[in-house]
């Protein structure tokens, strides 16, 4: 009875709502209650009332709700924030970017914004709880959009589809930084609903190889560019750690990749896919985001299986889990050959960044540098990079029940000057201007410190550097790594955009065979890469086509099939997503 | 009737202090009780448990769901293969050793001896889990260079199956066999020492004593933790395998709780969570009675 009356309910208001279309935002959800008595009742008063309390509504909150983009009485909204406990930053939640933010949303729109801190690295377990609770802040971020889709079908998320159209007007920078890729990535199909928007990345870059160049000199080797020529470095390196490392021969790792296969051979794995892939097969057999079921994985498995065997690879990686510090302790301790990794990976952390160990521990030039090696059949190096969207997404609990102040806030700081300001704080504080024009970020203190790197958790719409000049911020990216030569940090940016493929943007409603396994399966992937890497030579067929087999009892080929089924109910029988209208 | 009342008006004041303890039982283990019920139904967020939908099959659709699931088959296969290892090998440990820390008399030793096996139990699983990655790793662990120094080929103490079972017991005993022997030195301590003297007079030796007074002295001791344990047979706790397990071991280290961890609070499969859960626990209570009920058949006093 009760699911009756609540579907009843969301209909109705979909109908009306879009029956009123571009009237103004559709009337909150009812708050998640514990009170199940009590929501029962709403829920029914609300359906007896649904035309008159909308169209009251309707009046109330048309247009008239602002004058100059402010509210006439003081709104109150709260917003997420991750805290990343960094040793020594600032409060997430009080420093002089959320200062900046309140003072300019209270003077701009007369909306009083508080901040919520929810630890980063256990984002989504806590948005859990505080969703849980129905003390979910008004504005959350997160980078699972499974979790909103599992809420939303709880009835704990707001459809924002009727909110974004109504506040159109009145969120300019929003739409233009988006754009409508960004701003209905998420919009289903099959009911038109909208859960959540998705923020921009401002850079795509994802995976790249790196190789001690200095090892590479004192072998008098080139740079390799295909796989062959990388497997007799690796050879070399093996064969003359001698020479390299001397009485450290024997810790000797020609080449390394750890914990997470699909991601630390990512570019490997990439090259062995077809680069002219369908968009149909790429998401067909996309549900796993380390590619783990594409076409030509196998292939590639195959093959660091092989220098596994061959002692070109770290013996032990499969033992050490998520966020274990000993590979890249070996790396800084000049143990490691060449890894694949983030783009920018041993540039990373300032003076604990990996090139700067290895400076201070092995000598003046030792250092990584970027390569592109993986050749694919056509003997370009694609690399599969995300498009803008698919990185992280922003909703509205059914809690919130200010959605026009919050999307004036994701308005707010989606304004070029509002990013830039809190991407670089103050002059002389926390940057100083280059002779070249760019920026270079200094050590901040106290309050001025940015917990994430250029801010990215405070312009939750921008993720990556993003100022008003984009050759500025090239050119600042370069400088943005303390003691880094900015030139390893363009060839390394160069690389990472070399041939690139971007994801096209295919919603073609829930996949709901989805929900749910996204967990088990992640773990069961990492599990077959780790032990078909590992596997005898001789085994490497079966135990990879047995876990492949788990793989797909588990979910994974009902996943498949769902997503070719929903494919051809929305496209049809094209094997590419048709333009976006 | 008439008679509680009367205690309950005599000691006032030491019902008024089981009151606390009373309440917190209610509130935090018994109030929560209340979304077992989950386990048969849909779960919708921020609805009471008793408004959501029952779930298909009469409500056992996340039992059907479990069962059917590889997985969790093999989590449970694993539960118990871990359980009763941890059992055979871990359970007489204390034992023996409470009894060959009785047999010295040279005092300072047994108690130095005593505090350092006291020691490992207040290390936490993931350091347990750390030191034993330190020690036995192929390549960087400190036991396989020795092995490598001198010739040998690492044993693959924590990436073969079999072997990560072995590590995992050993060290599992190793942490916990000091700390349990508390008890049983306790039980020891009490019995009269004139059962002793008159077996020595009797011409009893070291071991006969050992046999014939000291073990039958700590049985009912050992009956009751006998039965504690197999109650939990089926309970796991969550860190020490979460803590061990890595990818190359999962089809022996992959156990209930954490599989339950990983699909479903991970997975917000709340529903399934609470079937697995509750099957888990009425397990471990039919162990329980079973235990509690064949030690009360042979004789001993059991829990109740």
């Amino acid at each position: 009875m009760k699911k009756k009356l609540v579907s009843l309910l969301l209909v109705g208001t979909m109908v009306f709502s879009l029956s009123a279309c571009g009237a103004q935002p559709a009337a909150p959800a009812p708050e998640a209650s514990d009170a199940a008595a009590e929501e029962t009742e709403e829920a029914e008063k609300a359906e007896e009332s649904e035309a008159t309390e909308e169209s009251d509504e309707a009046q109330a909150a048309d247009g008239g709700e602002l004058t100059d983009g402010k509210f006439a009485d003081t709104r109150h909204i709260t917003v997420e924030v991750y805290d990343r406990g960094n040793d020594g930053g600032s409060d997430p939640t009080n420093n002089m970017y959320t200062k900046y933010i309140q003072e300019g949303m209270l003077a701009d729109h007369n909306v009083e914004v508080e901040f919520v801190a929810v630890p980063r690295w256990t984002e989504v377990d806590e948005i859990n709880n505080l969703l849980a609770a129905g003390e979910a802040p008004d504005i959350c971020v997160t980078y699972s959009y499974a979790t909103i889709q599992t809420y939303a079908n709880m009835g704990g998320v707001q459809d924002l589809a009727q909110i974004v159209e109504d506040t159109k007007a009145d969120c300019p920078n929003l739409w233009d930084w988006l754009g409508e890729t960004n701003m209905y990535w998420d919009k289903s199909p099959v009911d038109g609903t909208l859960w959540a928007i998705e923020g921009k990345r401002a850079t795509a870059n994802r995976i790249n190889t790196f190789v001690r160049q200095d090892w590479l000199d004192a072998l008098e080797l080139k740079a390799p560019t295909t796989k062959q020529e990388f497997e007799d470095m690796l050879i070399a390196f093996r064969d003359n750690a001698d020479t390299l490392l001397g009485k450290d021969a024997a810790k000797m790792i020609p080449y390394s990749v750890s914990y997470d296969v699909g991601w630390r051979a990512g570019t490997l794995i990439e090259s062995f896919i077809d680069p002219e892939i369908s968009d149909y097969d790429y998401y067909i057999n996309g549900f796993d985001d380390r590619k783990f079921t594409q076409e030509g994985t196998k292939e590639a498995v195959k093959l660091l299986n092989k220098w596994y065997n061959d002692g070109l690879m770290w013996k032990d990686f499969a033992l050490y889990g998520e966020g274990d510090t000993t590979e890249d302790d070996m790396m800084k301790a000049g143990y490691v050959g060449a890894f694949t990794h983030n783009w920018d990976y041993p540039f990373r952390n300032g003076e604990d960044s990996i090139n700067a160990n290895l400076q201070r521990i092995v000598g003046e030039d030792a250092k990584f540098v970027a390569i592109d090696p993986f050749e694919d059949s056509k003997g370009t190096h694609t690399k599969f990079v995300d498009s803008t969207a698919g990185d992280r997404k922003i909703f509205f609990p059914t809690t919130n029940d200010e959605p026009l102040a919050s999307m004036l806030y994701l308005d707010w700081i989606s304004a070029p000057e509002h990013i830039e300001y809190l991407q670089l704080g103050d002059e002389g504080v926390t940057h100083n201007k280059l002779d070249d024009g760019s920026y270079e970020i200094i050590a901040a203190t106290g309050d001025a410190i940015q917990n994430s790197g250029f801010n990215i958790d405070m312009t939750i719409t921008c993720n990556g550097l993003h100022l008003t000049d984009s050759n500025l911020t090239d050119l600042t990216t370069a400088h943005s790594y303390a003691n880094i030569d900015p030139s390893l940090v363009q060839d390394a940016d160069k690389i990472a955009k070399t041939d690139t493929r971007p994801a096209k943007c295919v919603n073609v409603g829930e996949i709901t065979s989805e929900s749910g396994v996204g967990e088990a399966l992640n773990s069961k992937r990492t599990e077959v890469y780790d032990l078909a890497v590992t596997a005898a030579v001789a085994d490497f067929d079966s135990v990879w086509d047995s876990g492949m087999a788990d793989y797909l009892s588990a979910g994974g080929q009902d996943v498949a099939d769902e997503r070719a089924a929903k494919w051809a109910e929305v496209y049809g029988d094209t094997k590419s997503v048709p333009e976006m209208k | 009737m008439k008679n509680t009342g009367k205690a309950v008006k005599k000691y006032w004041q030491l019902y008024l202090l089981l009151l606390l303890p009373l309440l917190y039982l209610i509130i935090f283990k018994y109030i929560p009780m209340v979304y077992i019920q989950i386990a048969f139904k849909e779960y919708k967020i921020g609805m009471s448990p008793f408004e959501m939908p029952l779930a298909s099959n009469h409500g056992f659709k996340y039992f059907i769901k479990a069962f059917s699931n590889k997985d969790f088959l093999n989590a449970l296969r694993n539960t118990l293969l871990l359980n009763l290892l941890d059992l055979i090998a871990g359970f007489p440990a204390p034992i023996i050793f409470a009894l060959i820390l009785n047999e010295l008399t040279f005092k300072r030793f047994k108690k130095v001896t005593q505090t350092i096996a006291y020691m490992p139990h207040f290390l936490s699983w993931v350091i347990v889990s750390s030191l034993a990655l330190q020690l036995f790793a192929p390549t960087n662990g400190f036991v396989n260079q020795i092995i490598s120094n001198f010739g040998g080929e690492p044993i693959p103490f924590l990436n073969d199956p079999a072997h990560w079972v072995a590590t995992y017991i050993f060290m599992g005993v190793w942490q916990s066999f000091g700390w349990n022997s508390i008890v049983y030195l306790a039980a020891i301590a009490g019995i009269s020492p004139e059962l002793y003297e008159a077996a020595s007079v009797d011409g009893a030796g070291r071991f006969s004593k050992m046999w014939h007074i000291t073990l039958p002295g700590i049985r009912p001791t050992i009956v009751v933790l006998l039965i504690m344990n197999l109650g939990n047979i089926l309970g796991s706790s969550f860190d020490r395998p979460y803590a061990f397990q890595n990818n190359m071991v999962m089809n022996v280290a992959n156990v209930i709780a954490t599989y339950v961890y990983k699909n479903g609070i991970k997975g917000l499969q709340f529903s399934l969570t609470t079937a697995v859960g509750l099957f888990q626990s009425i397990i471990c209570v039919i162990f329980l009675l079973l235990a509690n009920w064949i030690s009360r058949r042979l004789g001993e006093r059991g829990i109740w």
